[in-house]
């Protein structure tokens, strides 16, 4: 492979990573530091390191829905009046224009103040792509669809699960007679619940695709694994809360509201780190997914069904999370802690825990989710419970409008990119195909 | 602007317990108005008449700083509906004790000794009624801590059970205090009369509009 070519495509996924290390990881740990349970530094750290272990240890679910899902490939090679490697060369031009696209919506809706999706744009980048070089019959519109429904069922499953979980806690802790007695009863069963999440989020979302070879890996063992975690972990948090509140039932109302809320501060790192963790998984697989099938075509010279991730991309998602995080996104974290200072950390656990498993239950289902707006839903729903004193329903709009507008926005974005590289580029990456076929 | 970071306003609850210590401040001057009135210090009347007017300015910019904190689009835990029927119950406490001081001003009245206990028997009932409701409301961190409900609610309740009684109580004593300021028509003239009806039903409307503010909150909860 060229060098000048691989230095512009580790720019290119630099730049959309750096995009995400910039907005969209503050979001993950928002729980965190707005209950005060992480400082603004400790939380930058802990995002870099459960952002980049995530867009590592990615599964590549997500990733082939977006490639193959939406448009297919061997649309383009069926076409008449073929050259023989131009298939493949446009593929790599649609692919790159579409991952330069949806990095420049990205950049163009942060400057502007929406609040757009990383995985929406991407995926309307990649719509545009398929109308503009195969036609508008290329794109698998019932993929599309699922996927567009996809983005209102998951801020709603995430509100939905964050408003049951939190009014479990409200009931049957916090309105208590003696919260920290209940809490002594209650929490276990939480904890049970987010070891739970957070196990099966990482397994299925991480080390399934590291260790590919384990066939025991079974989703019958692998719940059998997360159940013995959980157990263990749940045994765990039943000492450590009972030595923390076990002589505090007689303590006033209020004191002893504030120390159940000081047991759930580790919940509220972990469950932040796990949705990090999914964030990373996520979005990065999503985003820089498309990279993986231009350097395989360019290396291979062919156009393959299934093309594996090469963990070095990942590498780079991962490095560019943690460069956008370093450069930006710390800034937008400092922001974020002072201002939603509302959030208290069993309402950052009960919003972390729905967030995780709705981006966990979407990525088995093979669905591309936004993590920020499930978890936003997954707010709102706390907001709704009475968990949260102002939330701004105008937030819900601007979701909204987003929605409408990534799309296609998006995808215009990218048709315009795309005709350029094909006018200029075309002979040139056709050679570089073509030469990769030879050697 | 990042989107979480938007996602979240600011907790009217805050303010709002200010507001109503604020409030009750205004209603702490009464019992050293009535002290001045008995010992005919004008002087010291006007100087508390003037310090009421500055607690009651104060309470007023708590109070629009609260209401800028109650945009249209923020959804809250409560109803917006009980929760400005309740900032503006706790508003004309402010002004009847603002109302009342400023009445002392106008005439150089005396208090006669034969209501003199019983009146200040009156004003301490009404301390009495706003001392529940801001016992009630300063809890209102709390309550949101507990989302409203459950134990903490309870407590609540029960303090605003005790308001209603209280302010019945307050009534009934207004009523006696009326009666025996009649029987008095022999001995005053006309025009004390009236100005003592006056500070009675000044004083009354505190305690009716304290209730007034201890029922929004109780639908707040209940909501």
């Amino acid at each position: 492979m060229d060098i000048l070519i691989l230095a512009l495509m580790v720019l290119l996924g630099l730049y959309m990573a750096w995009n995400i290390g910039a907005n969209d990881v503050a979001n993950s740990m928002a729980d965190a530091v707005g209950s005060g349970a992480l400082s603004v530094k400790q939380a930058v750290i802990a995002a870099g390191i459960c952002e980049f272990a995530g867009a590592v240890l990615v599964g590549s679910h997500v990733t082939d829905t977006i490639r193959k899902g939406i448009v297919d490939p061997s649309a383009l090679a069926s076409m008449p009046g073929m050259l023989e490697g131009e298939p493949a060369a446009l593929l790599v031009i649609g692919m790159s224009a579409a991952l330069l696209s949806a990095a420049i919506w990205l950049n163009f809706a942060t400057w502007t103040g929406m609040p757009v999706s990383t995985t929406h744009s991407i995926v309307g980048a990649i719509a545009g792509f398929g109308i503009v070089a195969a036609g508008i019959g290329s794109v698998n519109w019932g993929k599309m669809g699922q996927i567009v429904a996809s983005w209102f069922i998951s801020p709603f499953v995430g509100g939905l699960i964050a408003f049951i979980i939190f009014k479990i806690i409200s009931k049957m802790i916090l309105g208590q007679a003696q919260p920290a007695k209940a809490a002594i009863k209650v929490t276990p069963y939480i904890v049970f619940f987010l070891a739970i999440v957070v196990t099966l989020a990482t397994i299925y979302k991480g080390f399934k695709h590291v260790l590919k070879g384990i066939d025991w890996l079974t989703d019958t063992h692998t719940l059998l694994i997360a159940v013995v975690i959980s157990v263990i972990s749940t045994s765990i948090s039943r000492i450590h809360v009972k030595r923390k509140l076990g002589d505090k039932g007689a303590l006033p109302l209020a004191q002893q509201l504030e120390l159940v809320e000081e047991v759930y501060v580790p919940l509220v790192i972990i469950s932040s780190c796990a949705v990090a963790f999914a964030h990373g998984a996520n979005d990065v697989a999503n985003s820089v997914g498309p990279l993986a099938a231009v350097a395989n075509i360019l290396k291979t010279g062919t156009v393959e069904m299934k093309v594996p991730v090469p963990l070095w991309i990942l590498v780079l998602g991962g490095c560019g999370i943690v460069l956008g995080l370093s450069t930006y996104g710390y800034r937008v974290m400092a922001t974020v802690g002072t201002k939603i200072t509302e959030i208290t950390p069993t309402r950052g656990v009960a919003a972390d825990i729905a967030a995780t498993a709705t981006v966990l239950i979407c990525t088995r289902m093979k669905l591309p989710v936004s993590t920020t707006h499930t978890l936003v839903g997954a707010i709102m729903g706390i907001g709704l419970a009475r968990g949260l004193a102002g939330i701004d329903s105008r937030i819900a709009k601007k979701i909204f409008k987003s929605w409408l507008i990534t799309v296609p926005a998006a995808a215009i974005v990218c048709i315009i990119l795309f005709l350029l590289g094909r006018a200029y580029l075309l002979d040139y990456v056709r050679q570089l195909v073509l030469a990769a076929r030879v050697s | 602007m990042n989107i979480i970071q938007e996602l979240f306003g600011k907790s009217p609850f805050g303010p709002l317990v200010e507001h109503t210590k604020k409030v009750h401040e205004c209603v702490e001057m009464i019992r050293p108005l009535m002290e001045a009135l008995v010992n005919e210090d004008y002087d010291e009347i006007r100087r508390l008449q003037d310090q009421v007017s500055k607690l009651e300015y104060e309470a007023d910019t708590i109070k629009h700083n609260v209401r800028d904190h109650l945009p249209r689009r923020y959804f809250m835990p409560v109803d917006r509906v009980d929760l400005e029927g309740f900032i503006s119950s706790q508003d004309n406490i402010a002004d009847k004790a603002e109302d009342f001081a400023v009445i002392l001003t106008l005439r150089k009245t005396k208090l006669h000794p034969a209501i003199m206990d019983k009146f200040f028997d009156f004003v301490d009932q009404i301390f009495q009624v706003t001392g529940t409701l801001l016992t009630a409301a300063v809890e209102l961190s709390n309550l949101a801590e507990a989302s409203f409900s459950g134990a903490e609610a309870k407590v609540v309740l029960s303090l605003l059970k005790g308001l209603n009684e209280e302010e019945w109580k307050a009534d009934r004593k207004a009523r006696s205090l009326s009666k025996d300021v009649y029987a008095l028509e022999k001995e005053l003239d006309p025009i004390t009369i009236i100005f003592y009806e006056k500070m009675i039903l000044t004083l009354g409307a505190i305690a009716n509009e304290a209730e007034n503010a201890g029922d929004m909150l109780r639908t707040m909860i209940l909501k």
